[in-house]
């Protein structure tokens, strides 16, 4: 393995950090830098962010140019040494992306059950039956404690006309 | 009135029934919390925010409260008897009570941990209730280019002490300010940084850029990293505190508290120095240094546990007297004003004061509730750790959903979510700070407004800013802030 000898290069972390930055710059080209009175203006601020931001990402690519190492943070059930598994990371992010789409229409209650049921997999569940189950009732409970407390969190099931 | 009148009027607020058992449900929740991976105050605090439309301030503060206290408590017995800093408060706790734990001495353990808590969390609120009053008269004279410089440094500590690289740091505070932005500027009323998107116009919440990080960015990173291994925890039973027991304890926890309430009143301060600053101080203080690293030394218990609740306690500081939160928890509960359309600060002293006191009362009660609740019934808590993982962080993502459909069922929180938690995965990867987003996020705006009045008192000349000598000070320590970091790597490598 020759990852041992050579750090890993995330450049397009430093890319990232740069192109954040010139998103700011350039949302603040078209904003006012300066008032007649304060001297500075609604732009200036993120302006000023926008080439702090450009300036740190450049020092963080010398830096991984120097071989700076990045260990992922210790966290509780996680082991930071172990190879990221991909389908495992691709599942729970699905259960985070679906309720962009199906939130409004599904409602609360399904959204949370399959949402539920993607983590609890990703996480190595085998009980699919189960997992739907406790999905439901904990989306349906949570769905029905929280509106009456007087949140607003859509239907119930929007799609079948339930309020 | 002075503070011990305004205290006793405190009490009388706390003590109502209705108060008593929002106080109860806190410290329940937060030991709950404390106890359960994947989720920490903060997170809690920003699910619970939702329930703040129907309760009343005082009562949701009591809440809080007992949710920040607890998740403390909560925290330090799962070091002690599996070996799990839920945060990195309790790290050096783990290090010596697990030890202990594993030579039989788990109970005498959670004992220190436990009573140096309400030792510490007690003195450190004693501190608060007198000290309180002072901080805020002298916060009135603050000047916008004070309150200014004051930001500056608390952003400057932020992103020098969390985490291991200064670069790291500023880029995480730099990336919640630049968010802080987005939205209609306060002052010219022009929307900023939303690229016609009408959905941001209202700016990006704190609660939803809390929710993302802390629960799909945690729930992403440990489900690529999952480790099934089954941790069993260490049996609670064994011998309790013995007298000696006590005689080695009592001095570390007062130590602890010294070290830990002022740690937590700076800005930056956290949890994390003074606990370690604690733990190498009763290394070298223990009169049985062999102890430490092989059988667990009971001063490494309780001198660290102390100094973490005083911390905690030390926050409320610059929170309830300057609006100026200085850790996530601090920034999510300054969030929690706002959402009552309270500012805290030296006014809320005088204009909410039974709001005030009524919390400050609140901290002893929840601190003697929290030493009954944990005391006695430590198996009860342990048990919690007997649900399954996958649907324990099933069900985080649940709440996470809620917390966010919550606050104003838009479609672009949800996106939001999304985008912020990939970004809290990567940041946890490659080792970023997640406090500084949320410090600069809520004080970002802050710094912002400051800085505008402050110029426009003078027309625009910069001179306004070095005026005072109090924003001369706190500029000369915020540059101060670059030098610290070696000197606390160097006492780093020394524990």
């Amino acid at each position: 393995m020759q990852q041992d000898s050579r750090p890993s290069r995330p450049w397009w972390l430093a890319a990232i950090v740069v192109a954040l930055g010139a998103v700011c710059v350039l949302g603040a080209a078209s904003l006012p830098a300066a008032s007649r009175y304060a001297g500075i203006g609604p732009g200036t601020v993120p302006r000023l962010v926008g080439i702090a931001l450009i300036v740190l990402g450049l020092i963080l690519a010398v830096q991984i140019a120097r071989g700076e190492t990045f260990e992922p943070q210790g966290t509780e059930n996680a082991d930071a040494a172990l190879p990221m598994n991909p389908l495992a990371f691709a599942l729970a992010l699905v259960a985070a992306v679906l309720p962009i789409f199906a939130l409004q229409t599904l409602g609360l209650p399904l959204v949370a059950m399959v949402s539920f049921t993607l983590v609890a997999r990703s996480f190595g569940s085998r009980r699919l039956l189960v997992d739907l189950v406790s999905g439901a009732i904990l989306g349906a409970l949570a769905w029905y404690l929280f509106d009456r407390l007087g949140l607003q969190l859509g239907g119930f099931m929007p799609f079948a006309g339930l309020g | 009135m002075g503070s011990f009148d305004y205290l006793l009027h405190g009490f009388g607020i706390a003590l109502q029934p209705m108060n008593l058992l929002w106080a109860l449900i806190g410290s329940a929740l937060g030991t709950a919390i404390g106890v359960l991976p994947g989720i920490g105050p903060a997170l809690t605090i920003a699910l619970l925010l939702p329930v703040t439309v129907a309760i009343a301030p005082t009562a949701a503060f009591i809440m809080f409260a007992g949710v920040l206290y607890g998740a403390m408590y909560g925290g330090s017995t799962t070091s002690i008897l599996i070996n799990t800093p839920g945060e990195s408060g309790s790290m050096m706790t783990a290090l010596e009570g697990n030890k202990m734990a594993r030579d039989g001495r788990g109970a005498a353990a959670l004992a220190t941990a436990a009573i140096g808590s309400f030792v510490a969390g007690t003195i450190a609120t004693i501190a608060l209730t007198f000290l309180a009053p002072y901080v805020a008269e002298l916060a009135f004279i603050f000047r916008p280019a004070d309150y200014f410089a004051l930001i500056l440094l608390a952003f400057c500590s932020v992103a020098v002490v969390m985490g291991s690289s200064r670069v790291r740091g500023f880029i995480a505070l730099l990336l919640g300010i630049a968010m802080g932005t987005v939205g209609i500027d306060v002052m010219t009323g022009q929307p900023r940084l939303n690229f016609g998107v009408m959905g941001l116009l209202n700016g990006i919440e704190l609660t939803v850029v809390l929710v993302s990080l802390f629960a799909v960015g945690e729930i992403l990173f440990v489900a690529s990293r999952y480790d099934p291994g089954q941790e069993t925890p260490i049996s609670v039973r064994g011998r309790w505190m013995t007298r000696e027991d006590f005689r080695r304890s009592w001095k570390p926890w007062l130590r602890g508290t010294v070290l830990g309430f002022p740690m937590g009143v700076l800005p930056g301060g956290g949890s994390e120095i003074p606990t370690m600053l604690s733990y190498t101080l009763e290394r070298k203080l223990c009169e049985k240094p062999e102890e430490f690293g092989t059988t667990g030394a009971i001063e490494g218990v309780a001198g660290p546990e102390a100094a973490n609740n005083a911390a905690a306690a030390g926050v409320l500081v610059p929170l309830l007297t300057l609006g100026l939160p200085t850790s996530a928890t601090a920034a999510i509960l300054l969030a929690a004003f706002q959402n009552y359309g309270l500012q805290p600060g030296p006014n809320l002293f005088t204009s909410n004061a039974d709001l005030v006191w009524g919390l400050i009362a609140s901290l002893y009660i929840g601190n003697a509730m929290l030493l009954i609740l944990n005391l006695p019934l430590v198996g009860m808590w342990v048990r919690l750790l007997s649900i399954p993982k996958p649907q324990l962080y099933a069900g985080i993502l649940v709440f996470a959903l809620i917390g966010i459909w919550g606050v104003s069922g838009s479609q672009i929180d949800l996106i939001v979510m999304v985008i912020v938690g990939v970004a809290g995965y990567v940041m946890r990867v490659y080792d970023f700070p997640i406090a500084p987003v949320l410090i600069g996020l809520i004080l970002g705006p802050m710094a912002e407004y400051q800085l505008r009045t402050a110029l426009l008192s003078r027309q625009g000349s910069p001179w306004v800013l070095v005026e005072t000598p109090i924003s001369i000070a706190f500029l000369v320590v915020a540059a101060l802030t670059f030098v610290l970091p070696p000197l606390i790597r160097r006492l780093r490598a020394r524990s």
